[in-house]
């Protein structure tokens, strides 16, 4: 055997079972969105198997490209898909070079903060939109209601109670609404993920180099220069190791969507596509083939980015 | 370690008091989940019972009847478990091809992995839905699930793999074969016991992303291979209804894998680069 044929005979299976696990669905998907196929229908049953006679050519994107919703959700998804890399890499670096020096208690510490990782999508999602988001019995409408009652009482005061006078009473925020939805699972997201961040910050931090810095401490440099000289720059590859392993998970988030409001106000276009689905078929494999674009296209961004330095 | 010895005594009171508040702050959606799990479903949404209130374990002791929780824990260990020792079992071989015998593609190939992660599941899930319940007949079965779990996850496998096995000098696996070593024995005897901190921590965070799946393990079963996802998403209560019960269930889906996450933690924090650290 030569020594060229080893090597790819190792890495073939797991080749195939990805083309398989790639190609099977995505033709299947391909071939859906161009044919009528809907689940029920009683005016046309012929509808309800997929069958080449049923050809649509591209009207199920036309249709889609129509929908109402189709543009919201491509919006949405690119609200939290950036809204959380944001947020996540900024708070993750913060925390990142704040825990990144020995004190009491580092490793608790560490294990605390981690542990927002470990927490199932659903129970994230069930945990934040009840138990502390919820307006009237979460622990944001106890707080609000607490407030309220404080103001109140301070009212009656003889001098200051006109200054408090002026203050307006506080309202909870429903998160469930259409306008808030979205920020709730944004919310969430990244509660868990700044962790993930931290995690790898952390890691790229401890192997930076410290004669460099102890050289510009040296030469006067102040802190703050020394970090976004000296530390920022080499921090460049796991920044973007983190923007692109998270976006590979965001693009598809679609549990927080669902429990948090069904959709309304943050619907995705996972989401779009699983509301198309419990019918038509046809115009849910369409908006499939849109997000599969969608996301090439960030593909692209996100792995040439990354994909440079790999190799060396 | 790196870590900043501070100079000045504003520093080495300020930075411990700020990481432990942030942590702490981090830390509290748990401690209240976990803390409300206490509580009876009445109690738990009344504001003067907020802090002070009559613990109880009865959400406990009444999740088996409440929530058949054991079953749907069982299919979660089964699933997790053979699925990350499966993509392991695919990933190692191949991430050793591609670290000592990069060829042209190499890098190609692994940056196509990397993008069927990236294909949409809901685009693909009618055809998924189909093939396995029409077609295959194994719709809602363990082996699915552990299949489906596995594909998923293989791309990230295999990078991380990679990312590791890449840090081993050549020069060793070289000497293996000079020595007349099979490949099997390079892999078994050499290479694993060298990547052996990097395979652990592929293997932690595998089963993690396992355990917390959330759209294939739902929508591919029913009942017989469900896990505690599908359990969670499910009985996810209207507002305001079975606070207590809900935070038990969820807190018993959680606990598992937090506890494991906190006695691997250091495991996992010095593996967990994906290649980002030179």
């Amino acid at each position: 055997m030569s020594k060229r044929t080893l090597p790819r005979i190792l890495q073939t299976p797991a080749v195939i079972l990805l083309l398989i696990w790639m190609l099977v669905p995505l033709s299947m998907t391909l071939y859906f969105s161009f044919i009528r196929y809907v689940l029920n229908s009683n005016i046309r049953p012929e509808w309800t198997s997929p069958s080449l006679s049923n050809w649509r050519g591209f009207g199920n994107y036309g249709y889609v490209l129509k929908a109402k919703d189709f543009l919201f959700a491509i919006q949405n998804s690119v609200l939290i898909v950036g809204s959380i890399l944001i947020i996540t890499v900024l708070l993750g670096l913060a925390i990142a070079v704040l825990i990144n020096r020995n004190f009491p208690g580092r490793g608790i510490v560490r294990v605390l903060l981690i542990s927002p990782f470990f927490v199932m999508p659903a129970v994230n999602a069930v945990l934040w939109i009840n138990m502390i988001l919820d307006p009237v019995l979460g622990l944001q409408g106890l707080a609000v209601g607490g407030i309220n009652n404080l103001i109140d009482g301070l009212r009656d005061f003889p001098v200051l109670g006109a200054f408090f006078n002026l203050w307006p009473t506080l309202e909870p925020i429903s998160f469930r609404a259409s306008q808030t939805s979205a920020y709730a699972v944004i919310m969430m997201v990244a509660w868990q993920w700044t962790p993930f961040a931290v995690l790898i910050f952390m890691t790229s931090l401890q192997s930076e180099d410290e004669s460099q810095k102890e050289a510009a401490t040296l030469d006067g440099a102040s802190p703050w220069s020394q970090f976004i000289n000296l530390t920022v720059p080499h921090l460049a590859r796991p920044i973007a190791i983190v923007v692109m392993i998270q976006s590979i998970f965001h693009l598809s988030l679609y549990a927080e969507i669902e429990i948090v409001s069904r959709g309304s106000g943050n619907k995705n276009l996972p989401y779009l596509i699983g509301e198309f689905a419990n019918n038509n078929i046809g115009a849910a494999s369409a908006t499939g083939i849109f997000a599969v674009i969608l996301a090439n296209i960030i593909a692209i961004f996100l792995l040439r980015m990354v994909g440079k330095s790999l190799m060396d | 370690m790196a870590a900043v010895t501070e100079r000045s005594n504003f520093g080495k009171f300020a930075w411990p008091v700020m990481a432990w508040i942030v942590a702490l702050i981090f830390f509290f959606p748990i401690f209240w989940l976990v803390f409300t799990s206490f509580k009876t479903d009445a109690d738990a949404v009344k504001p003067e019972f907020l802090f002070r209130f009559t613990p109880t374990l009865e959400n406990y002791t009444n999740m088996t009847q409440n929530y058949d929780y054991w079953r749907f824990a069982t299919n979660s260990v089964i699933t997790s478990t053979f699925a990350t020792l499966f993509a392991l079992f695919v990933g190692v071989p191949a991430a050793y091809a591609m670290a000592f015998n990069p060829s042209r593609h190499t890098k190609d190939i692994l940056m196509w992995m990397l993008s069927t992660k990236m294909l949409p599941a809901a685009a693909v899930l009618y055809p998924m839905t189909f093939l396995t319940k029409n077609m295959l007949g194994i719709y809602d079965t363990h082996f699915l699930v552990i299949l489906v779990l596995c594909l998923i996850n293989l791309p990230i496998v295999i990078w991380m793999l990679f990312t590791y096995f890449k840090e081993i000098p050549k020069e060793i696996i070289e000497a293996g074969k000079m020595d007349g070593v099979s490949t099997w024995g390079e892999i078994k005897d050499i290479l694993i016991p060298l990547a052996w901190g990097g395979i652990a921590s592929t293997a932690l965070l595998t089963f993690i992303f396992c355990w917390n799946e959330a759209y294939w393990t739902v929508r591919l079963t029913t009942i017989d291979a469900a896990t505690l996802s599908t359990l969670i998403e499910g009985n996810r209560a209207p507002e305001g209804l079975f606070f207590g019960r809900l935070s038990a269930v969820s807190t018993a889906a959680i606990a598992p894998i937090v506890i494991l996450g906190w006695f691997c933690q250091k495991q996992l924090v010095a593996g967990l680069t994906f290649g980002a650290v030179k």
